[in-house]
């Protein structure tokens, strides 16, 4: 304690001391190291820049190698520095305990791979462990913060840098671990070694950087949890640009499109008794892939246009069924129930239908619903499950948007003498509305990328090359009562969707299929990202509006 | 008692439409049960007495209307329970215990023997890995969108992982199954295609939201001036995280780890497509590296073939979902509650 204060009090004439920039300079040089190479070893572990890969004469695995030596080396240079004075920092007196038992953790493993791995060990090897853990730990707990932290965390970032420097871990290096049927080699084991330890280095590093104590803490933990978030980020972006980049060739395949003129509409008007016809510039347009379904010659692009038509049935016939019951439950919860037993019931019930699995809504609807709606898979069957499954999801985004009208406009309503239902169909609906529509749109971008249920109700052939005709035949007049025919609509029809559809592909093997099956998949990411996008979107706009 | 005194209570319009009412909605859904020709023509009928008495009396149809419409979560969540316990019947007779602590052979359609010890084996470990996965990395996720971030990064994360879990179950699989299992196989010697450490990995990634947002609402609850105390005591923003807002709202995060860990439960398309659903147990017993099959993929990946006594035993397996997935999300439920009432009701 008095070393610290004397420390910091010693300089504290002078605001901007010349060695405290330096510490920050070399302390964010190597958290910037330490992130880079980070950032290398996970594009190294996917395999995007393998490990033996050379750069300029040396692989990269001796460039990250070297990184994390440097960095290793650095950190517990800086923290001895700041032991000795040279830098202005505020150490406390202890690492803390999380730090320390993660660092224990840490060292733990390294013993324990050493033991066992590399000397041998078989039965002996948890001792190594426990005394390296506890070594480790027990510097990072019990010795100042600026020595401790950095010599335990310094140590084991250099140790692994040499471990990768050195080749000890290189070409030849294979590691099976006793009971699991994995074997690590270098091309994997070297980026995995790497990616630690760089996350390790630009912790301590990040601490260093804030001079340790509590503003040093807080920035190491920041720097993990924006890593974090980052990665998140890169996450969905992979993912999504990944589909992207592979199905967007076979997704596009084949669309032709041109513009030629002609007819638009033409007429016999009376008296003059000749036709006139309106010509006009008309687009044509064909994109295969979305207009046309699988082809069964075997010519011609293979196209997912039944797989998309069932798609909307099923979502249109789940909103039927969903949207009025659950906006009404969402009504009465909060303008009618007192809350008592029963809306707990309602409360309880609406959670578990929210959580419960998918396919558990599948089995319910193959024993409850098929045999009693033709004893076929069918459109109506999928309509109702899926119905079932955006239910709860209707219900508690209509509750929250429902809560948060104010009060005020019930009560200008009720004052009025405007009665209770006319003021929730005037008043209080309109106003949540925006919330309502948003909870539905999210709703459906879930249940529309959901399989299990209408693989076990709703599916039949695996390649579809027509579309399930639900509507045969349109509105026309006959000349027998009621001299209207309405057209006949079956929804107890086999169909497909698209989940399902690139589902059947896997199943029915990738081989050929597979371009087929990334252009299916991204028109899928397509529909139910639209849906998303459009739902967080209208709720960040319209709950910035209400804030307003 | 109180039932009929509450009934007592309502006025004359009330009663008869929401007697009537009651009981030709009773009648529809009964003949959908036994005589499902007869359902439509019911359903008219109710349609009908529904548009009269609205024209009548609006103010207490309306109010019937919704009240029915509260109870039809209810009601669904009441049949999805009996038709998987009726359907679950004959296996367990047949099998009884065995079903959940049977050995080799677990599960053979020739002989008729059905147990799920595999499928709940498999389950288990990936809902593991599931959770080691989404549970750190959600609650950091959960930390920097509510404590950490600038207001831009928040603007760009939050709408990112609601995002995230848009993303459907299949494609995931489908990323796994072409991307993940041969990497597996060709770089790390995986001996089969799939393995069950890919399958709880990627429902751990989409597990992920689920464990983000819940756990931002537990630490946006956490009120502020609880926080300004610790500020004012002269603690680092981390130091506030740590040592207030972190311990008050740790009943929430932990329903939203709970709600997470149903999540990966229940999923299934991902292990359907990855695993080999082989009804046998990995060997040894805990390498997540083999390949056995989860309760939902024994479902996803038998139910086309399935008959009799097979049929029954996958509808056992619902069941083993069911009680699971429905005992977390009562758990967390009850959880987020003591919370609340910890807190004091509103901020």
């Amino acid at each position: 304690m008095s070393l610290g204060t004397d420390a910091s009090t010693g300089s504290a004439g002078a605001i901007v001391t010349g060695d405290s920039s330096t510490r920050e300079l070399l302390s964010g040089g190597l958290v910037a190291v330490s992130f880079a190479s980070f950032v290398v070893s996970l594009l190294a572990v996917a395999q995007y820049v393998p490990a033996d890969a050379a750069i300029g004469g040396v692989t990269l695995a001796t460039v990250l190698g070297g990184a994390l030596a440097v960095v290793g080396l650095g950190v517990v240079a800086l923290g001895a520095g700041s032991y000795a004075g040279a830098f202005e920092t505020e150490p406390g007196q202890t690492g803390g305990l999380v730090s320390a038992a993660f660092v224990g953790a840490l060292w733990f493993a390294v013993g324990g791979l050493v033991g066992a791995q590399t000397l041998g060990l078989s039965l002996t090897w948890p001792v190594l462990a426990v005394v390296t853990g506890g070594v480790g730990g027990g510097v990072a707990l019990l010795a100042r913060e600026d020595l401790g932290v950095t010599l335990s965390t310094g140590l084991f970032v250099l140790l692994s840098g040499l471990v990768v420097l050195t080749g000890l871990v290189g070409p030849g290096w294979r590691w099976s671990p006793e009971g699991f049927s994995i074997t690590v080699t270098a091309v994997v084991g070297i980026p995995v070694i790497t990616l630690f330890a760089a996350l390790v280095g630009a912790w301590t590093a990040a601490r260093v950087y804030g001079g340790f104590g509590p503003q040093g803490r807080q920035l190491g933990a920041h720097m993990l949890i924006g890593t974090n978030a980052a990665g998140m980020l890169a996450l969905l972006g992979s993912i999504v640009g990944f589909i992207v980049v592979r199905g967007f060739g076979p997704m596009t395949e084949g669309i032709k499109y041109g513009l030629y003129w002609g007819p638009w509409t033409w007429f016999n008007p009376p008296l003059v008794d000749t036709w006139v016809v309106v010509e006009g510039p008309i687009v044509w347009f064909y994109w295969p892939f979305v207009m046309e379904g699988y082809s069964t010659l075997g010519a011609g692009v293979d196209g997912v246009l039944p797989a998309i038509v069932g798609t909307v049935w099923l979502v249109a016939g789940a909103i039927v069924f969903a949207v009025p019951l659950g906006v009404g439950a969402a009504v009465f919860l909060t303008e009618y129930a007192d809350k008592g037993r029963f809306t707990f019931l309602v409360e309880i019930s609406t959670n578990g239908l929210w959580s419960t699995p998918s396919i558990v809504y599948g089995l319910f609807g193959l024993a409850f619903l098929v045999p009693r709606l033709g004893n076929t898979n069918s459109i109506l069957a999928g309509q109702l499950v899926l119905g079932f499954m955006l239910l709860p999801l209707v219900v508690i985004t209509s509750r929250e948007s429902l809560k948060s009208v104010p009060d005020e406009y019930r009560d200008a309503s009720a004052a009025l003498g405007v009665t209770k239902w006319e003021t929730i169909k005037s008043v209080v609906l309109p106003a949540s509305l925006p919330g309502v529509i948003t909870g539905i749109i999210l709703g459906v971008g879930r249940i529309a990328g959901e399989t299990a249920p209408i693989l076990l109700v709703t599916t039949s052939s695996p390649f579809p090359s027509e579309v399930a005709g639900v509507v045969e035949g349109g509105f026309r007049f006959t000349s027998a009562f009621p001299f209207v025919a309405v057209p006949d609509v079956n929804l107890i029809q086999s169909s497909s969707a698209l989940p399902y559809q690139l589902f059947a592909v896997i199943g029915a093997g990738l081989g050929e299929n597979l371009d087929f099956a990334w252009g299916t998949a991204l028109v899928l990411l397509l529909v139910v990202m639209s849906f998303y996008a459009v739902g967080v979107a209208s709720r960040i706009y319209f709950r910035r509006k209400l804030n307003q | 008692m109180s039932v009929a005194t509450r009934l007592g209570g309502l006025d004359r319009g009330m009663q008869l439409v929401g007697g009537v009412g009651t009981v030709l909605l009773a009648v529809t859904i009964g003949s959908f049960l036994v005589a499902p020709a007869l359902t439509g023509y019911l359903a008219l009928a109710f349609a009908a007495f529904v548009f009269i008495s609205y024209a009548v009396d609006e103010e207490n149809t309306a109010r019937f209307l919704l009240f029915v419409t509260t109870t039809s979560t209810v009601l669904i969540l009441a049949f999805i329970t009996v038709y998987l316990l009726v359907n679950a019947v004959p296996v367990v007779r047949e099998m009884g215990l065995y079903l959940l602590v049977g050995s080799d052979p677990f599960w053979s359609t020739g002989t008729n023997v059905y147990s799920l010890v595999p499928a709940m084996w498999g389950t288990f470990l990936t809902t593991i890995i599931a959770t080691l996965v989404a549970a750190p990395l959600g609650i950091a996720g959960a930390v920097f969108i509510s404590e950490v971030a600038p207001g831009w990064a928040r603007e760009i994360v939050k709408p990112a992982v609601e995002m995230l879990a848009g993303i459907p179950s299949i494609v995931y699989g489908f990323i796994g199954f072409t991307v993940l299992s041969p990497y597996f196989q060709g770089e790390l010697g995986v001996p089969q295609l799939g393995n069950l450490f890919i399958v709880g990995f990627v429902i751990g990634v989409m597990a992920l939201p689920t464990v983000v947002s819940v756990a931002e609402d537990a630490i946006t609850a956490v009120p502020g001036p609880m926080k300004d105390g610790a500020h004012a005591l002269g603690a680092t923003d981390w130091q506030t995280t740590t040592s207030v807002t972190l311990p008050t709202a740790f009943s929430g995060i932990s329903a939203a780890v709970l709600l997470g860990v149903g999540r990966a439960v229940g999923e299934t398309m991902a292990a359907t497509v990855i695993l080999a659903n082989v009804t046998k147990l990995p060997e040894p017993l805990a390498d997540v590296f083999g390949s056995t099959v989860t309760l939902t993929s024994l479902i996803a990946s038998q139910y086309g073939a399935a008959s009799g006594l097979q049929f029954s035993a996958l509808f056992a397996a619902g069941v083993v979902l069911f009680v699971t997935v429905i005992g977390f999300s009562v758990g967390s439920q009850l959880i987020e509650r003591r919370m609340r009432e910890r807190l004091g009701g509103e901020p």
